[in-house]
């Protein structure tokens, strides 16, 4: 989900075409308006006209930036599609980039445009540098799917080559630095190159654009170079280049770029790309191309999934207005995707546009009206039931972290390497402190305990949750279980007090249980006992052992008892 | 205040004391241990009733006589058991002059339990006595002369011994003995201390006097504090008064038995669900990435499928799945569409992968399960689930949540229903009458709504987030009918309700914060 910031005199501009004349649009008139793209307005600097906008759809690469959002409700405002003549096959390419063999092992991929006329404004250059970097990072997958250079097409002699290096040969001044490297020194020392340079770990040789006086342009995916690749305020003849691992990703790309330069003014010239084995666009690829995703949906499909009649007609107009070519059949409607989108796979996704298209608000709820039966769980019930007569016996509950560190619950309580002290651990660590699952509940009580010395006492606390319990013979190697804690603390507190307690609970539960002394590194050894229903554990119950308060920094006895009540409701 | 009033708040202790003063005829002081004597108090009670009194006004103090009393501290209970310094002195300097050892100070430091000051005290007092004599080298000589400090010192131990007695019961050179050799600032290593005892004497004050009278007056009717099953038995009570309190004063706190008040908040939404008809579903805390993500159609180069978004499990590190078949199904709908009528994601499903063991990241981990097992059409279900992120903690991100979802399935389930649905939530959970809904993205649904309400207190708010699960989910899961997915937001809700406005103070560690929120929603 990117975050772009769009500037609203730009933004108003490109609404209105580039032959209209200007007008101001209201904030709330944007808002609005953001609806069609499913886009939040996140913030707005009235004194420098930035608005900053959420872009929700993650499907969506050509509403990442301002001239596709205006695109969207400038064909829904005039009603009619946005033409672009250079898709059209009628436009020869006039320049080539050839692909030597050995790409395909390493960047198969590269799709261009040049564009002329359109003389690159201050906030023109923000928004293609904006919307370079947020196809690449995000929908190329930090640029290794997809990466995109932009360079002053007058400096570039055609044909221009794609192909592979080694690191060491090949020098040119990269953008952002002064002097000439190796592609193997801007590995090493360059920004770009450390950030993005794992992209091409292990290949040997790697990828260069070079033109036909042999001046290279970029070293893809890492730099631009700076003599070719720098473009600047005033610039009126641009060169766009798209390399990557996914043919239909990378002509996608471009097409998104070469539309966004067309909506500013310029006029796209196609590059033909010639590749020296068949892709699946063909060995001879002219780029910028319409991928024409389409699709024959049956209108009865999208009536029932929408829940309304709408009649061909409707579903049509309403495709149309959101940019859909539409050519209506007897009862179906044939849609091909606008060049700039690819995401149709299902019927649905086209369901979602003619929604939207409309308006969610032409759509009336209705209340789903089967009838179906509510109710919980019966380990809630039984969960519930104890944390109502935990509370009757006065103890107040708590809600802890699942995830902690593995000192709380087991170091502090000293059954390191024992039975009790096995837990669900965290392989990518970020800190120690969120690093394993809880494997009972006493912990997450002692936490509070320690950090409320100064609250009254006496202090009685309970928490019942989930806890995850190592079990090799479960299938994801552990069980998620059900546990009841509870605490007792104050100057008195005795093995007796939590007793009764227990006693109590099993009473109301109807459960007939024993207790069998067990030695447990955090129990006082005498007093501590294991919960049995049936000969089988259930939990266990006693006054913590001092060592465990002192390393938990408590001053105060305390008894407790971890009850698993999952384990509690199974028939035996 | 006026006498009676005064009478009505007297505490039993007090009336014992005024009633035992005015009882003694003619009127005279009385010395407070004789007071304990005659009332039958313990010297705390008494102390306690007579500051009381005091305060009040009903007696006075009519002298205060200060007498210095003596009594042995630890050294001289050990002086007592033992020796004295200045008697060990003394035998160690006659035992050397009898055997013909010489005899150092410094000797004489060095012995267990002596130390240097006690050793420079007595041995100064004993050449002033003219008992010894320091020679060249620092060498002790007695003088066979006997010491009347050594002498004396002796029966005043065993005379002080055990209680403490008067200064003044002493003669003058006694008394003299007992000043050198007792306790006073910077000098704490003596046998003795003198104390002063401070014996006061009372008598009744003219409104005491009048209390008293009021007291006779008012017959022999006794009063009590506090109401007692014997009272209660024999009837007696009638014969009692009942000393009235001050009822104005602030009330003792109470430990209190008391849910949670997040989980309370959490219950109402769970009775919410249920009254709406939803079944609880239940999942596990640790998932397969398949039913976290791979049945939900995220595919498996999904960013937010990143090592820094989501929690994978050490050890195991993947599932050992039984049946692998559903695991097929969902994988060829991701690389080409299965039987959906969808064109996948179009990448080749690594089967390994979904079998990799996180932490559960998304409640829809549990409706996928659900999903899988052979659900009730119609249908409704919710889960309240545990989840975890690998997020950056702060005000707004915590690492463990809940999060409120679940399903509603049926063939009457469309995009109007949807919005039904959601209807329904914004007024039984909100109790908002406004919603708007708008378009959202969910990798898992199509078409996805986000649903704003304006709550009665809050303003517009994101209230949940829902749509019609994608084909790609159900289908291959073995559900045909339509499917909802839906998800409520609550935390912000929670956070007002509780009046917090940090995250973690939603699992917060503080008892008193815990004990005082009220949780009003």
């Amino acid at each position: 989900m990117p975050t772009i910031t769009i500037f609203k005199d730009d933004f108003e501009s490109l609404l209105k075409g580039t032959r209209t004349t200007h007008r101001t649009v209201s904030i709330e008139q944007v808002e609005e308006w953001l609806m069609l793209v499913k886009g939040e307005l996140k913030g707005h600097n009235p004194d420098t006209g930035e608005l900053r906008i959420e872009l929700q759809d993650s499907n969506r690469p050509d509403l990442w930036c301002c001239e596709g959002i205006a695109r969207q409700i400038r064909i829904k405002q005039q009603g009619k599609i946005a033409q672009y003549p250079f898709l059209t096959g009628k436009t020869k390419p006039k320049a080539t980039i050839v692909v030597k063999p050995g790409m395909e092992q390493v960047r198969p991929y590269v799709a261009a445009c040049a564009a002329r006329g359109y003389q690159v404004t201050s906030q023109g250059l923000a928004q293609l540098i904006q919307t370079q970097e947020k196809l690449a990072e995000i929908f190329g997958h930090k640029r290794k799917t997809v990466s995109i250079g932009i360079y002053q097409l007058s400096k570039i002699t055609f044909p221009v080559t794609y192909e592979l290096v080694q690191p060491g040969e090949a020098r040119f001044t990269p953008l952002g630095m002064e002097t000439v490297m190796t592609l193997a020194e801007m590995l090493m020392v360059h920004p770009k190159g450390l950030e993005y340079g794992g992209i091409l770990a292990g290949a040997s040789r790697v990828p260069i654009l070079r033109d036909a006086a042999n001046q290279p342009l970029s070293f893809p995916p890492i730099i631009n170079s700076r003599e070719v690749g720098e473009v600047q305020v005033g610039d009126d003849q641009l060169f766009v280049e798209v390399t990557g691992t996914d043919l239909p990703m990378v002509v996608l790309t471009l097409n998104i770029f070469a539309a966004n330069l067309a909506d500013r003014g310029a006029t796209i010239e196609p590059i033909l790309v010639e590749y020296s084995t068949r892709t699946s666009l063909g060995k001879r690829v002219t780029t910028p191309q319409d991928l024409k995703r389409s699709k024959t949906i049956p209108i009865h499909t999208i009536e029932q999934a929408l829940g309304q009649e709408l009649g061909i007609k409707v579903v049509q107009q309403a495709l149309e207005v959101y940019g859909y070519e539409v050519s209506a059949g007897k009862g179906s409607v044939r849609v091909k995707l606008p060049p700039y989108r690819q995401d149709l796979m299902h019927t649905m996704d086209v369901v979602e546009d003619v929604a939207m298209s409309r308006g969610y608000a032409e759509f009336t709820p209705v209340m789903p009206a089967q009838f179906t039966v509510g109710g919980l769980s019966r380990i809630e019930q039984v969960s519930d039931r104890a944390r109502e007569l935990m509370v009757g016996l006065g103890f107040q509950e708590i809600i802890s972290n699942i995830l902690g560190s593995p000192e709380q619950y087991s170091g502090h309580m000293r059954i390191d390497e024992t039975e009790w002290g096995q837990m669900v651990k965290v392989d990518n660590v970020m800190t120690l402190n969120f690093s394993c699952l809880r494997q009972w509940i006493l912990p997450s009580l002692l936490r509070i305990e320690a950090a409320s010395s100064r609250a009254f006492y006496p202090h009685r606390l309970f928490e019942a949750g989930d806890v995850a319990i190592p079990d090799a013979t479960h299938e994801s190697g552990s069980r998620t279980e059900t546990v009841l804690g509870a605490v007792i603390a104050h100057a008195a507190a005795h093995f007796s007090e939590i007793h009764s307690c227990l006693d109590t609970l099993f009473y109301y539960l109807g459960k007939e249980y024993r207790l069998e002394p067990v030695p447990h590194p955090s129990f006082l050894e005498g007093r501590a006992g294991r919960i049995l229903i049936a000969d089988k554990p259930v939990g266990i119950i006693g006054e913590i052992h001092p060592e465990v308060l002192e390393r938990w920094q408590i001053t105060m006895p305390v008894v407790a008892f971890d009850l698993n009540l999952s384990q509690l409701i199974i028939e035996r | 205040m006026d006498i009676s009033s005064i009478i009505d708040s007297l505490h039993p202790l007090e009336i014992k004391v005024l009633m035992t003063m005015g009882a003694r005829q003619p009127a005279a002081a009385f010395k407070s241990e004789d007071l304990a004597v005659a009332a039958e108090l313990e010297p705390s009670q008494l102390s306690m009733a007579v500051e009381w009194l005091l305060a009040k006004g009903l007696i006075e103090i009519q002298s205060e006589i200060v007498t210095p009393v003596v009594s042995l501290t630890k050294i001289g209970e050990e002086y007592h058991q033992a020796a004295a310094p200045i008697e060990r002195i003394l035998a160690a300097a006659r035992d050397a002059a009898g055997t013909g050892k010489r005899l150092t100070i410094g000797d004489l430091q060095t012995q267990p339990g002596l130390d240097p000051s006690d050793v420079s005290k007595a041995v100064g007092r004993l050449k002033k006595e003219g008992v010894l004599l320091i020679i060249q080298g620092g060498c002790i000589e007695t003088t066979g002369r006997s010491s009347p400090t050594a002498d004396a010192l002796r029966p005043l131990l065993e005379e002080v011994h055990g209680s403490s007695r008067e200064l003044t019961s002493f003669s003058p050179e006694r008394q003299q003995l007992i000043e050198d050799y007792s306790v006073k600032r910077g000098n704490a290593k003596e046998p003795f201390r003198v104390d002063e005892r401070v014996t006061r004497s009372f008598v009744l004050s003219p409104s005491g006097a009048s209390a008293v009278e009021q007291l006779m007056n008012q017959g022999l009717v006794e009063e009590v504090s506090q109401l007692s099953p014997e009272l209660l038995k024999d009837g007696s009570w009638r014969q009692k008064r009942f000393r009235k309190y001050t009822i104005s004063l602030r009330a003792p706190r109470v430990g209190t038995g008391k849910k949670h008040p997040y989980r309370e908040f959490l219950d109402t939404v769970k009775a919410k669900l249920v009254s709406m008809g939803f079944q609880e579903m239940r999942g596990a805390l640790v998932e397969t990435e398949f039913w976290n993500m791979d049945a939900l159609f995220m595919p498996q180069f999904h960013p937010a499928r990143d090592i820094h978004d989501v929690y994978f499990v050490k050890q195991p590190t993947h599932a050992a799945m039984a049946d692998e078949s559903i695991l097929s199904k969902v994988g060829q709908v991701h690389e080409h569409g299965g039987k959906t009528g969808s064109s996948g994601w179009g990448y080749a499903f690594d089967l390994q992968r979904a079998k990799r063991l996180v932490l559960r990241s998304q409640g829809t981990a549990v409706s996928a399960r659900t999903l899988a097992a052979s659900p009730n059409i119609p249908g409704k279900y919710f889960s309240i689930a545990r989840c975890f992120r690998y997020d950056q903690v702060d005000a707004t991100h915590a690492t463990d949540f809940f999060q409120v979802e679940g399903i509603v399935l049926g063939e009457d389930i469309n995009f109007r229903t949807l919005l039904g649905l959601l209807n329904l939530f914004a007024h039984e959970v909100a109790q908002a009458k406004e919603v708007k809904f708008l378009p959202a993205y969910f990798p898992f649904t199509e078409p996805s709504v986000e649903l704003h309400v304006r709550h009665p207190r809050l303003g517009w708010m994101e209230l949940g987030g829902a749509g019609l699960f994608r084909p790609e989910v159900t289908v291959p899961l073995g559900v045909t009918a339509p499917v909802i997915a839906w998800g409520l937001g609550l935390d912000r809700m929670a956070m007002v309700a509780l009046g917090i406005h940090d995250i973690r103070e939603l699992f917060t560690d503080n008892l008193e914060l815990i004990r005082t929120t009220r949780g009003l929603f």
